[in-house]
């Protein structure tokens, strides 16, 4: 039973058959890939689609605060701190944003409290690479910009390919980032040491998921599931 | 023992081919209309650089929905099963490799797949070992089918018949 192995002479197993079916194979893995990939492309591409409205708002100067977990510090020295951890990639920090996204800008802007945001990457590579362009924004003064940008095309799956240097440098020119600072920032990936320094704070400050906000140091409990922008103004005021 | 395997082998080539094939195809099909995904799976294997995982998230599907189709008709047995296997030996590699640098994910096997709740590590742990054996037992089924892979069914059939068929 063993010359069975042997015989390699089958009507499949001449030269021309087995190259033939090489080649089929190679093509049908080729053009399936390739039908994949532009589908991809074309749904990312749709998925920008929502930006075209984006509003870009004032340039507002932060620091990288190190003795703070290199969070991304606004307002450095107000009465009040709110501390607020989140992963790009985190589809629950996205609800956060849309919900209490607004009451943050605007406390940043009026400089009623020292905002601090602590990009953190435990999502993956792409949560790295996003929070690199996040550092990047806001040496530009456009952090808030960027990370509405970021949460509105925010996709479904984590680590799909998605948050690539050529879509994140997209998605700053959508947030009034077109300079070539910015781009090369986000290519050469300048700000990884911040981005590591953030996420290892992580433990240092006892935070286990995103998102998550302390107020004057205290992390905040919410009552509801949901992020209700009135019980978050509440807990900031009572602060 | 040996005139017994000589009769069923037609049977048993038969079923390694539709076993493999069959679990290849299905794997591939369900993987490869949701293209992102499987993408996102090989890269939270977190072994090759991000864009490398991507291409092969996107072409690996095809290339199992091919050699599973191969297989089950029965043209090119011997290429498809040493590719079988060869997909499998990388499948069991990269579950080891997961489990040793303690990684959570799920599989990605059939579509799907990323991290998993840290919560749940004991259940991820129990599911690679499942995995593991699974895809041995698949890799088995392609080493028969180099051995032997003429059998029922099939539209590949030797041409000489050798004296002990």
């Amino acid at each position: 039973m063993a010359k069975q192995a042997k015989s390699t002479k089958s009507s499949g197993g001449d030269k021309f058959t087995r190259w033939l079916v090489i080649g089929m194979v190679t093509l049908v893995v080729a053009s399936g890939a390739i039908f994949s990939i532009v589908g991809e492309k074309t749904k990312a591409n749709e998925s920008f689609a929502i930006l075209n409205d984006f509003k870009v708002g004032p340039t507002l100067v932060s620091t990288v605060d190190e003795a703070n977990g290199s969070g991304i510090t606004f307002n450095n020295g107000a009465a009040k701190t709110v501390d607020i951890w989140e992963d790009p990639q985190c589809p629950v920090c996205k609800t956060f944003e849309q919900a209490n996204g607004e009451f943050i800008d605007e406390l940043v802007r009026t400089k009623k409290a020292n905002v601090v945001y602590h990009v953190v990457s435990f999502l993956g590579n792409e949560s790295v690479a996003a929070a690199n362009a996040a550092y990047c924004a806001a040496d530009e003064g456009r952090y808030l910009d960027f990370h509405k940008a970021l949460y509105l095309v925010q996709p479904v799956l984590e680590n799909s390919g998605f948050f690539s240097t050529e879509n994140l440098i997209k998605i700053g020119s959508y947030a009034g980032l077109k300079s070539q600072s910015f781009s090369d920032c986000v290519t050469k990936g300048s700000k990884l040491d911040k981005v590591k320094a953030a996420y290892e704070s992580m433990s240092k400050y006892n935070v286990q998921g995103t998102p998550t906000v302390f107020f004057n140091g205290k992390k905040w409990e919410r009552q509801n599931n949901a992020f209700l922008p009135s019980e978050f103004a509440a807990a900031f005021e009572a602060s | 023992m040996i005139n017994l395997h000589k009769k069923y082998q037609p049977f048993i080539t038969l079923i390694c081919r539709l076993l493999l094939g069959g679990v290849l195809l299905v794997a591939g099909g369900l993987k490869a209309f949701k293209p992102s995904e499987s993408a996102g799976a090989v890269a939270a294997y977190k072994i090759l650089p991000t864009n490398l995982a991507h291409l092969i998230g996107y072409a690996l599907p095809w290339l199992e929905i091919a050699i599973g189709i191969l297989l089950i008709i029965g043209l090119s047995i011997r290429f498809a099963a040493v590719i079988g296997i060869g997909v499998m030996v990388i499948f069991i590699a990269a579950i080891i490799s997961v489990w040793a640098r303690g990684i959570l994910i799920d599989c990605g096997c059939f579509g799907g797949g990323g991290e998993v709740d840290p919560s749940k590590a004991s259940e991820a742990h129990r599911a690679y070992l499942i995995e593991i054996l699974r895809d041995l037992g698949l890799a088995l089924s392609g080493a028969y089918l180099y051995f032997f892979p003429y059998g029922r069914l099939s539209i590949e059939k030797p041409i000489k018949n050798n004296e002990e068929q």
